[in-house]
């Protein structure tokens, strides 16, 4: 440990992963650090079933789940979005050799107490019953617009412009009803709250064409989701850092954070070893002096024998409730994955609800979303604080990534890891520095 | 044109730091030998694929490299999956080493259950008239392991000895594993592999 480096990065969550593989990519020394026996940290996934009840400190799984190591689950429900940012970083970086995906089967929203398949396209628009008949045209018309949509040409933004107009004023230009926005801005936009109806509406039809061409490469819906769970992404973006030179070191608590001339960083001290490094890269629970609270997540696992009523038996699927649906200021997701992806034991399932805390009682907020599950096996509640960095780290050289956010994606997640790389290393990244001839080329 | 797809086997090097898996590695890949002063450690090491013909039939080995995580740390558990042949490397000249490969065999048949497992002793031109590791230990061990060990070999990365002969080997126990399990494999089992290649893996449908 005693050796100097370009960068330490301190802890193996996924956006710490990526940072190091980006950073080892770009030729820099870089060291990488967790406190923890295991990669991942946050977005591991928690192997076998025994470990997750007593993490939770639940008596031990009786014999009904099957085999304790044939469960693999995530302690943060996300999904990749096909044609998002997360699969671009991916395939640039040939991570995605390391991986196998399946298609997430169905994709939901919640209106008045039941769900419905989110209508992406102008067929199923007119097949769904979110809305009435004339509403349906109306739809399919403003389906049809975003489609044609091109940035780069005015011609086919139709007398409206999207810099400048806002998406409310689109959703007026097309009469949609307010119903009707509800679930295009939540299940197709994946907006968390409402304050998009005032930004610019450019805004907004990106993310509707983001989800339909994520729709269009596999198919059923626009989520992927890796095989063995979420923990192998982090674990693939570290393989990648190793291969360019990265030095790893797990179960090393760090001690202090050791800060040099002007504020600067100098190395980290973990006992009585010190590493030195021109740049610290890390998650909120290495610097708490660091970062300040920004708000609560909470998050409940729950195991079913069963699968969701409605949803035509999906082995896995993203249910989305609208805020206003009910009576919240942010969406309540519910996504379901099962041991079709080598994350649960034969005939077992795992549903995630979440949300961010808004209430003293987050338990009750999520009870929309619980009640969709029936009968629940098992239930763990947490609960976590959601950190940002007090500063940009540009003074100090201590750059710090924002705790996971209640979204079910990861496009939040990789702005934050390429907005972080820019800030560190004075450029945007550069993809054309991987070399592909690791290994497999002929 | 259409063309048959041959099965790639993905195949694992396990073992201590240094016993040479990363020069199992390139004699595979492009047949060199690089001593020990020409390199630091794993570096650059991915995966490579290799087309063996065994009893007319193509079977493509895809061996990978640690990529030098054991060095300090411990490998990622996803290093061992889907993979369908695993090789414990250990040092003929180094006892340590081979004692130590009860930990490499637990990994394995924890992450990677189905694997195959084959025992490698390396550096045999560094072996002396009186061995470090004997025949009667490996035997032993094999022994101990229930003969999960489907085949052991002993090689020498740098005179090029036995390496061949080992992935030849292993090529005819995948295939003849395969031919017995092929009816056993559902499509259930895999997902697919994303690419920015246009084309959809699967046949979705096309509204």
């Amino acid at each position: 440990m005693d050796e100097e480096y370009d960068a330490i990065v301190l802890g193996t969550g996924l956006k710490e992963c990526i940072l190091s593989g980006m950073l080892s990519v770009s030729g820099k020394k870089v060291l990488h650090v967790d406190r923890n026996k295991y990669y991942g940290g946050e977005s591991a996934s928690i192997c076998p079933l025994e470990e997750l009840f007593s993490k939770f400190g639940a008596p031990p799984p009786d014999e009904s789940y099957g085999r304790g190591r044939d469960w693999n689950v995530d302690l943060i429900p996300k999904f990749l979005m096909a044609n998002g940012l997360l699969v671009k970083l991916l395939i640039h970086t040939g991570v995605t050799r390391y991986l196998e995906f399946k298609s997430v089967e169905g994709s939901y929203v919640y209106k008045g107490g039941k769900i419905s398949k989110v209508p992406v396209d102008q067929k199923e628009a007119l097949a769904s019953d979110l809305m009435g008949m004339f509403e349906k045209r109306r739809f399919r018309n403003f389906l049809i617009y975003v489609q044609d949509f091109s940035d780069a040409d005015p011609k086919t933004w139709k007398d409206f412009d999207p810099n400048t107009q806002n998406m409310q004023a689109l959703y007026d230009k097309f009469g949609l009803e307010k119903s009707t926005q509800d679930f295009t801005g939540h299940a197709l936009a994946l907006y968390r709250n409402d304050d998009y109806l005032n930004d610019p509406a450019v805004n907004t039809i990106k993310r509707i064409k983001l989800y339909s061409d994520s729709l269009a490469r596999y198919g059923k819906s626009p989520y992927l989701y890796p095989m063995y769970g979420l923990g192998e992404l982090p674990q693939g973006f570290a393989r990648l850092s190793a291969i360019y030179g990265g030095t790893y070191m797990l179960d090393k608590p760090i001690d202090e954070i050791v800060i040099g001339e002007g504020g600067k960083v100098a190395g980290v001290r973990s006992g009585t070893e010190v590493a030195k490094c021109k740049q610290v890269y890390c998650d909120p629970s290495y610097v708490p002096d660091r970062v300040r609270k920004s708000g609560q997540v909470i998050r409940c696992i729950c195991l079913l024998d069963h699968p969701i009523a409605n949803t035509k038996d999906a082995l896995s699927t993203q249910i989305i409730i609208p805020q206003k649906q009910v009576g919240r200021n942010s969406d309540i997701y519910v996504s379901l994955v099962s041991y079709t992806h080598q994350v649960a034991a034969k005939g077992w399932f795992i549903a995630m609800v979440s949300t961010t805390v808004e209430t003293e009682n987050p338990e009750n907020e999520i009870k929309p979303g619980l009640d969709l599950l029936g009968s629940i096996r098992q239930k763990f509640v947490s609960i976590s604080d959601y950190y940002v960095p007090t500063d940009n780290g540009l003074d100090s050289q201590i750059f710090i990534s924002e705790s996971f956010d209640a979204t079910t994606h990861f496009e939040t997640t990789c702005l934050d890891v390429l907005d972080i790389f820019k800030r560190g290393t004075g450029e945007e990244f550069d993809f054309s520095k991987i070399k592909h001839e690791l290994g497999d080329e002929e | 044109m259409a063309t048959t797809k041959i099965p790639e086997q993905k195949i694992i090097l396990c073992g201590e730091y240094g016993v040479g898996k990363s020069s199992i590695f390139r004699r595979f890949a492009n047949n060199t030998f690089i001593t020990a002063t020409g390199r630091q450690s794993t570096l650059g090491l991915d995966h490579y694929d290799k087309v063996y013909n065994v009893q007319d039939k193509d079977i493509k080995l895809q061996l990978w490299d640690t990529g030098g995580m054991e060095r300090v740390a411990s490998i990622t558990s996803s290093y061992y999956k889907f993979s369908e042949a695993a090789i414990l490397v250990f040092s003929l000249d180094n006892l340590t080493s081979f004692n130590t490969l009860s930990q490499h065999l637990l990994d394995v048949v924890t992450y990677a259950e189905n694997a195959k497992i084959f025992l490698c002793g390396n550096k045999l031109d560094l072996q002396s008239s009186e061995p470090q590791v004997s025949d009667a230990e490996i035997e032993a061990f094999c022994e101990q392991c229930h003969n999960i060990i489907s085949g052991v070999y002993k090689t020498s990365c740098k005179t090029g000895e036995g390496i061949e002969k080992m992935f030849y080997d292993i090529a005819y126990h995948l295939v003849e594993s395969n031919r017995s399990r092929l009816e056993l494999q559902t499509m259930d089992k895999h997902g697919f592999k994303i690419s920015s290649n246009e084309e959809s893996p699967e046949d979705s449908c096309l509204c």
